[in-house]
């Protein structure tokens, strides 16, 4: 027989066998005050749950560990020798094929928006993936979690403005902000107005208003440093302004944001995100001009892509070759990876269009190849289309010429560099015979237009997503994309910057 | 989206917590109070252009999660055998009978300051079964002790922090565990 407490804790942890249910039933029944006490622990165990902060998540202590196999000495030993033989083959390409290492590509950025809910900027909008260089974040409104390549998770509330100026360094000038700094960036500085905060690998709060600034430390220890004043120590739990009456207070952490609380929150506005994606495709479904839209929601371990539009009865299913299943834009939101030289989507457009739009939601995660294909006709020749990204990272359509003419390519300035790889991207292309125009959209922006050689009529045919084919058989030029999509349209018509820029919202 | 959305938005995360509490008395499954919480915005957001937002908006969230709450407090039980539906029945009508309203959005931003003074072994323990996700039956493996032995101590732990919410709020300061 297992005491209430125990039945208490399996009741909590979702472990309790029937048994034991029927035994803490009887409990119940028979001493009522269990039952007050259950509902209290019920309670206690849910607030603990929520007060679960993201970063206690990574934290993998190392007595929890399974039990390994190896020692530590056995795993630095086989490490070594792979180095060895790494460094010996490196060194025999070097000589021998007189290779020499390519200019290696450099970022400038600093931190990442890692999360976001509700944010409002005063500039362009950053979404959360975005890597942050150097410079001003004037937000608005909302809520924004930012990582910084030392370590340290930085909570901005608006209105608040922050310049980051190194990778373990940022000015804040106004707004709240709550800062969790492993001992990886201990040293972590933020300068206001007033004074500098110098953390020594804790958490604290900054409140910088027009009227006062104060620091809350929450866990650790962090110094302030003021011009012409010696420096003070701030301990847990304690609070200070940072000018003016500079007695101290007791820190209240309720007043600042938690990395918890923007976890559940950008979660709802996801999950928002998605219905009202849902609700929406309804409409975009029964626009006449649609032929062919894949929302990627078919059954998981489904190998066909149903065709949505309710004008598209002329153009089947696409059918799914090697490509497998995976998270998209939101969580719940289904996508296809392409990762393997043989992963495709194959379908077919019959007949001709004088127009053309094409839209793609679509995660680039490297640039492996001369061609990455977005969608492609098979083969080439005779008016057939090709949408692709270069290995640069322009996107590009390609049309080939009919009867002997050449062909024409319309290409985008360098958008895909690595800081957007990884992050999902809305493409959409505009060939456009009344304006005689192509035009290009990135996240429902205009990209780039350029005018087009010849208007006759486009033949798509048999085509691909993800992935070329150009001949039945051997020699094969390799055009597969490395990534995913998960949502593909094509409509007879030219839609306009305003549809493209509703579509990638 | 657009201002009166925003709104609504801002509207219900300022009732974040209110709203969990109410998931709680009307649903004591674990677990469920997120989802409830997370349906409850996403009913409200579907039909904010009907709501007034300069007004109260308790009332209106207090309804919708008590109905949300017992609609997936059912979907949830229904699927359990027999026996643990009948337990299930029983803790939600002890809950629904106690007088007290929720107190979660008082008390959630107390139990921060009670986690900071719990000794360090309650805190460890805090940690690896909250915040690391590990089992009990885990917890007592790496540990050598019995797997009942853990559940106690979880128990005495979450006593303890209840019992310094309540020391908190008589006081109206600082709580100390």
């Amino acid at each position: 027989m297992l005491d209430s407490d125990t039945l208490i804790q399996h009741y909590l942890e979702g472990t309790l066998s029937d048994a034991e249910a029927e035994q803490l039933h009887d409990l119940l029944k028979a001493q009522p005050e269990i039952g007050e006490r259950l509902l209290q622990q019920f309670d206690m165990d849910a607030m603990l749950h929520a007060t679960k902060p993201l970063v206690a998540s990574n934290i993998i202590r190392p007595a929890l560990l399974p039990k390994r196999r190896f020692t530590f000495a056995t795993v630095t030993s086989v490490a070594a020798m792979a180095a060895c033989i790494a460094l010996l083959g490196a060194w025999v390409l070097n000589e021998v094929l007189q290779l020499r290492p390519e200019a290696e590509e450099t970022t400038a950025s600093v931190a990442v928006l890692t999360r976001g809910v509700n944010l409002e900027w005063e500039s362009a909008a950053i979404t959360p993936g975005t890597p942050l260089s150097p410079g001003w974040l004037k937000l608005k409104s909302g809520i924004a979690q930012i990582e910084f390549y030392q370590g340290a998770r930085v909570l901005i509330e608006g209105p608040a403005e922050l310049q980051l100026v190194s990778s373990g360094e940022a000015t804040c000038t106004r707004g709240k902000l709550s800062a969790q700094v492993p001992p990886q960036a201990k040293g972590f500085r933020i300068n206001t107005p007033k004074g500098t905060i110098v953390d020594l690998g804790t958490e604290f709060g900054l409140d910088v208003s027009a009227a006062n600034e104060e620091v809350h430390v929450f866990k650790g220890e962090v110094e302030l440093h003021q011009p012409a004043l010696t420096m003070k120590s701030l301990k847990e739990g304690q609070a200070m302004a940072i000018a003016g009456n500079t007695a101290m207070l007791a820190a209240n952490a309720s007043s600042f944001a938690s990395l918890n609380e923007i976890d559940a929150r950008s979660a709802m506005s996801q999950r928002f995100q998605f219905e009202k994606w849902l609700a929406s495709s309804a409409k975009v479904n029964a626009d006449p001009g649609l032929r062919l839209r894949f929302d990627f929601q078919d059954d998981e371990g489904s190998r066909s892509l149903r065709n949505h539009a309710v004008n598209g009865s002329q153009i089947a299913d696409g059918s799914i070759v090697g490509a497998s299943w995976t998270t998209g834009r939101w969580p719940g939101k289904r996508a296809l990876e392409f990762r393997n030289v043989s992963d495709r989507v194959r379908l077919n457009i019959p007949g001709e269009t004088k127009s053309l739009t094409l839209a793609v939601w679509v995660r680039v995660n490297g640039l492996d190849r001369s061609f990455n294909s977005l969608f492609m006709s098979e083969r080439w020749g005779d008016r057939k289309v090709h949408w692709q990204i270069t290995r640069d990272g322009r996107v590009r359509l390609g049309v080939a010429g009919g009867a002997g003419a050449s062909h024409a390519d319309h290409d985008t300035p360098v958008l895909f560099t690595p800081e957007r790889f990884g992050r999902w991207t809305h493409l959409a292309v505009v060939f456009d015979p009344v304006t005689k125009e192509v035009r290009h959209y990135a996240n429902g922006e205009l990209l780039t237009r350029s005018a087009l050689k010849s208007t006759e009529p486009l033949k798509i045919g048999i085509a691909e997503l993800g992935n070329w084919n150009d001949r039945p058989t051997g020699g094969v030029a390799i055009r597969h994309l490395s990534g995913a999509m998960d949502e593909f349209a094509l409509w007879d018509r030219a839609l306009s910057d305003a549809e493209i820029s509703t579509l990638a919202k | 989206m657009n201002t009166h959305e925003t709104q609504a938005a801002q509207v219900f995360l300022a009732h974040h917590d209110f709203v969990r509490g109410v998931a709680l008395k009307y649903a004591p499954w674990p677990g469920l109070m997120e989802d409830i919480a997370q349906q409850v915005f996403l009913e409200f957001m579907a039909k904010e252009s009907q709501w007034d937002l300069s007004t109260d908006a308790r009332p209106l969230l207090a309804t919708m999660t008590r109905h949300i709450a017992m609609r997936q407090w059912r979907e949830r039980t229904r699927q359990q055998p027999e026996v643990v539906q009948k337990l299930a029945d029983h803790i939600r009508l002890l809950a629904e009978e106690r007088e007290a309203p929720p107190r979660y959005e008082e008390e959630i931003s107390v139990l921060r300051n009670c986690l900071q003074k719990l000794p360090e072994k309650s805190r460890e323990l805090v940690e690896l079964y909250y915040y690391n996700d590990i089992g009990t039956p885990q917890i007592a493996d790496q540990i050598n002790m019995k797997a009942d032995t853990v559940c106690r101590a979880l128990s005495r732990v979450r006593e303890k922090l209840r019992e310094c919410i309540e020391r908190s709020s008589t006081q109206g300061g600082p709580a100390h565990a």
